[in-house]
């Protein structure tokens, strides 16, 4: 998927580059949202089969939420700072890193703000998550099972989660998924927020 | 921007019901991968046209990488070293 998801954005860009007219560029804007509608939607059906999910959490107690908000809040106030070296206002870092690993959609989301951040989302979204894939074993063996999660962010509960289940426990692992699933709620509302701050 | 977040969270939110409640059929869920994929992949598309058809974005493309590679090392630390701290004081510090 990750492949597939580089190379549509490859194409794109090639034939916005080389082939399209560029008077589609006036209806992109509308396109992205209708399209965007019709993803979100889906995505909210697929969190809603999952009912069992929210019974898990209340089983393993409260205490675990703190595991997603302490990704989200240490992803945003990290990019914030990498903001003040590379010279980004805070509403533009933050919001790549409450982008929380998920490439595709926080690109999304910052495409009709602008083209330049929404290509610095979308690459450093990626790079994120590869990250993720190379240090997670390592996160797991040196310093812990619960920060093993941290790296993976959104994708805790889908791409990183057999890399995260493998190197630690299948606590660890239910912990993951909820702590993914939190964090993929988060992003269609953080993103846009922290953008308008 | 406001009414479009909530309109964001009104849909998931919308979806999610109808997820939980009403009895899809089989073939539907079945499909439901699916169509989130071509949503996506068309989505992806569209940005990456937007990106190609943006000079400014193609001329500096070394410099974006180099400046996501920063992004990104600096939002894994960060989480990393906030879960370790609420770990250490409110989940006693084991695993």
């Amino acid at each position: 998927m990750t492949l597939k998801i580089v190379i549509t954005v490859l194409l794109g860009i090639i034939s916005g580059y080389f082939i399209l007219p560029k008077n589609i560029i006036n209806y992109a804007d509308y396109i992205i949202d209708v399209g965007l509608m019709l993803l979100l939607f889906f995505v909210g059906i697929d969190i809603g089969l999952n009912k069992s999910v929210f019974s898990r959490i209340k089983a393993k107690g409260i205490r675990i939420l703190l595991v997603p908000l302490a990704i989200i809040s240490g992803s945003i106030v990290g990019s914030a700072l990498a903001g003040l070296i590379l010279k980004l206002p805070f509403n533009e870092a933050g919001a790549i890193g409450a982008g929380l690993g998920w490439y595709s959609l926080s690109s999304i989301l910052i495409a009709s703000y602008s083209n330049e951040l929404s290509a610095l989302a979308f690459i450093s979204n990626v790079i994120r998550e590869l990250i993720a894939i190379i240090t997670i074993p390592l996160i797991a063996k040196r310093i812990g099972f619960i920060e093993a999660i941290a790296p993976a962010g959104a994708t805790a509960m889908d791409t990183s989660l057999p890399i995260i289940s493998k190197s630690t426990d299948s606590e660890i692992a239910l912990i993951a998924f909820i702590t993914g699933a939190i964090c993929t709620f988060a992003v269609p509302i953080l993103v846009p927020f922290i953008l308008n701050l | 921007m406001t009414t479009r977040l909530l309109m964001y969270l009104g849909i998931i939110v919308l979806g999610g019901l109808i997820g939980a409640k009403v009895k899809l059929k089989e073939n539907f869920i079945k499909r439901l991968g699916s169509f989130q994929t071509a949503c996506l992949l068309f989505l992806l598309f569209i940005m990456g046209v937007k990106i190609g058809m943006d000079e400014k974005v193609i001329n500096s493309f070394f410099t974006i990488g180099l400046n996501a590679l920063i992004m990104s090392i600096f939002t894994v630390s960060f989480s990393v070293i906030f879960v370790y701290i609420i770990n250490k004081l409110f989940l006693g510090g084991k695993e």
